[in-house]
């Protein structure tokens, strides 16, 4: 199975402004970027998508971060897992471990520091995966 | 072990110790002083207590606070029958806890670090006040025999005739009414006031026959000056039954006002840590993007100063006529502009100005609500728009609440309505916080939203705010302790226990009532209920 095709990176996030401003940072990144503003459009990406790349706020409508990544894990456990959130203080980093969160982003981000967590992800998966393009 | 002291010729009194079977404060060594003048019993719960006391076998009672719901329990029942006095003691030594004891209806609290020193001296002052005020009900004053016990009383003991003319003052009357000679004969019936208009306290047992028990008042002392005081007020009626004057019974509660006001600001720092983290949150989403996109944008104008620069050699190749510098400066143009992705950025370059500039109009309308909340108050009593106050209030606390909660709101016009906006807006944040974590706990299960509706009335000659919240609801077990000072279910760090209890005394404070109805699994609802006032709002 080759890996010629971009990672496909999913963004969850309520605030379509974060969405976009996620984009922008990642423009560059070579990433397929799916957005998704709730937990409805990010299962349907799940389903019809080969989903790499997890990244979800967690404070949203109906749901928590965490509960949507436990779904992820369930779905598509090879998919690495991470959170971007303001509230980093308010989450339980037993349940982060729990989940096999690889990593919990701080709000606001700092554009180097979120480029380079996305690319060790990204690397492990490679390395996880066999070797990458 | 069950202490039991007694001595067959002195006239004893039956003091009940309620404490866990356990270690705990040393009460019975407290109260060793009292050995052979009181019986002493020990028992572990609220039952045999309360029947004790139905009885009437009990003068006094000691209560072991380190069980808060038993104590609670006893304190109330023994209030509402018109039972012993209680001391209770506290096991903790924080100011803001045993000032609820006091508003609960304790007599006296000590906390367990001040037992061994303060505990003899506490009981022997209850007993006192407790015999003096059976001797005074006995009928002829009976001074000639208790007048040691009242001289003796750290209580301020007051009688007086028909006329409001001081029959009596002990020593202590006589140092808080701030007199320099004797004050026999002296006026004494319009010095205990509750309110501005009201009619003094004294005269109203005088004339009416009310009675008064622990009523907050101000005494006018002799240099014209008024101190906070607590006052108990009856009647004296002769054996055929004709009113004869009125006995006092008061302490000095500058102390305890105090104190008070602590515990109010400890509870009002409460709420400002919630609100602060709310404000925090809603303003660190909009400075999330901007942030980023800030970040963003420096990059745009570095991509677009590179192909500028480009731009200038064109024109500079054009200028000199030469086609060949102009090709070359051409080619570098279109691969700077690729390399820039420039048409991406010439697209995206207002699109993130856009979106930054509604974010920083986000943050400053949540700093417009701030202001609005906390709008200068100069804590004396204005005349307000209710509706405002909530609305304001709802604003503040929402960002914390969206994620699970939609808001109805349905708001009757409202006259300007006599009050402490800052005071109530602090009830309303207190009862949106509840509604909003009685939701959350609902919430957490289902994932689907709950609904916190809003509504205001008037109902006859009262303002009515409904809070309704579609929440785990109360148990009925609960509903009737929920106002009780520092009564919680949530857990540990999630509430003071002191917000419905503040909340239930600044509604009263208005003249006004807080009521609630709940029902487990459905929500509940708090009411609040204000006097219309008649007096026009002054004209500003």
């Amino acid at each position: 199975m080759s890996r010629e095709r971009p990672l496909i990176l999913l963004i969850l996030d309520d605030e379509a402004r974060i969405l976009s401003a996620l984009r922008r940072s990642l423009r560059r990144e070579p990433y397929e970027i799916f957005t998704a503003e709730s937990a409805v459009e990010a299962r349907r990406v799940l389903e019809t998508e080969a989903v790499d790349l997890v990244l979800s706020d967690h404070k949203m409508p109906g749901i928590t971060g965490l509960q949507f990544l436990e779904e992820v894990a369930a779905r598509r456990p090879e998919a690495v897992r991470m959170l971007i959130t303001g509230w980093t203080e308010t989450i339980d980093p037993n349940a982060v471990e729990a989940l096999g969160i690889r990593a919990v982003i701080a709000k606001p981000w700092e554009d180097a520091a979120l480029k380079e967590t996305l690319r060790m992800a990204a690397k492990e998966l490679g390395a996880g995966a066999g070797p990458a393009a | 072990m069950r202490g039991s002291h007694r001595e067959e010729d002195a006239p004893s009194v039956r003091i009940v110790v309620v404490q866990p079977p356990d270690h705990g404060p040393r009460v019975a060594r407290g109260l060793e002083a009292l050995a052979g003048r009181a019986t002493l019993e020990i028992v572990h719960d609220a039952r045999r207590c309360l029947a004790r006391c139905d009885a009437g076998e009990v003068d006094l009672l000691v209560l072991d606070a380190r069980r808060r719901a038993e104590a609670q329990s006893v304190l109330a029942a023994t209030a509402r029958s018109g039972g012993p006095p209680a001391i209770v003691i506290e096991p903790e030594s924080d100011d803001a806890r045993v000032l609820a004891w006091y508003r609960a209806g304790a007599a006296d609290c000590v906390t367990a670090e001040e037992v061994p020193k303060r505990l003899g001296a506490a009981v022997s002052e209850q007993l006192a006040r407790d015999r003096a005020r059976r001797a005074v009900r006995g009928g002829d004053l009976g001074l000639a025999g208790n007048r040691e016990v009242m001289e003796q009383l750290n209580s301020a003991l007051l009688v007086v005739d028909l006329e409001g003319r001081i029959v009596y003052a002990n020593p202590t009357a006589e140092q808080i009414l701030g007199a320099e000679g004797s004050l026999h004969g002296a006026d004494a019936g319009k010095r205990f006031r509750a309110g501005e208009d009201q009619e003094p306290l004294l005269l109203r047992t005088l004339r009416a026959g009310e009675r008064f028990k622990g009523a907050e008042a101000l005494v006018t002392r002799a240099d014209g000056s008024s101190a906070p005081i607590g006052i108990s007020c009856a009647p004296i009626t002769s054996p055929e039954g004709r009113r004869s004057g009125a006995v006092a019974i008061f302490q000095d509660l500058s102390e305890v006002t105090q104190r008070r006001s602590h515990a109010l600001q400890t509870e009002k720092l409460a709420s400002i840590g919630q609100l602060a983290a709310g404000v925090a949150h809603e303003i660190n989403n909009p400075m999330g993007f901007i942030h980023a996109n800030l970040f963003q944008l420096a990059e745009y104008a570095e991509d677009l100063q590179r192909v500028w620069g480009r731009v200038e050699a064109l024109r500079r190749a054009a200028e000199a006529s030469d086609p060949g510098a102009v090709r070359d400066a051409a080619r570098a143009l279109a691969v700077a502009s690729e390399e820039s992705d420039i048409d991406f950025v010439l697209g995206d370059l207002s699109k993130a100005i856009r979106e930054s500039q509604e974010g920083s109009e986000r943050i400053r309308h949540i700093v417009q609500d701030l202001r609005d909340f906390s709008h200068q108050d100069t804590g004396e009593r204005v005349f307000a728009d209710l509706n405002q106050c909530l609305d304001s209030t709802a604003n503040i606390v929402w960002p914390m609440m969206k994620h699970v909660v939609t808001l109805e709101k349905d708001y009757a016009e409202l006259p300007p309505i006599g009050c402490y906006p800052m005071q109530l807006k602090q009830v309303f944040m207190n009862l949106l916080v509840n509604a909003f974590q009685a939701i959350e706990e609902v919430v957490g299960e289902s994932g689907e939203l709950g609904t916190i509706a809003l509504s205001t009335r008037i109902e006859g000659e009262r303002v009515v705010v409904a809070i309704r919240d579609t929440g785990v609801g109360i148990p009925a077990e609960h509903l009737e302790r929920i106002f009780d000072p520092f009564f919680t279910t949530k857990r540990v760090g999630a509430g003071t226990g002191l917000g419905l209890s503040t909340s239930f005394g600044i509604v009263q404070g208005h003249g006004g009532t807080l009521s609630v109805e709940s029902e487990p699994g459905k929500g509940t609802t708090f009411r609040l209920s204000l006097p219309l006032d008649a007096e026009p709002p002054a004209a500003s």
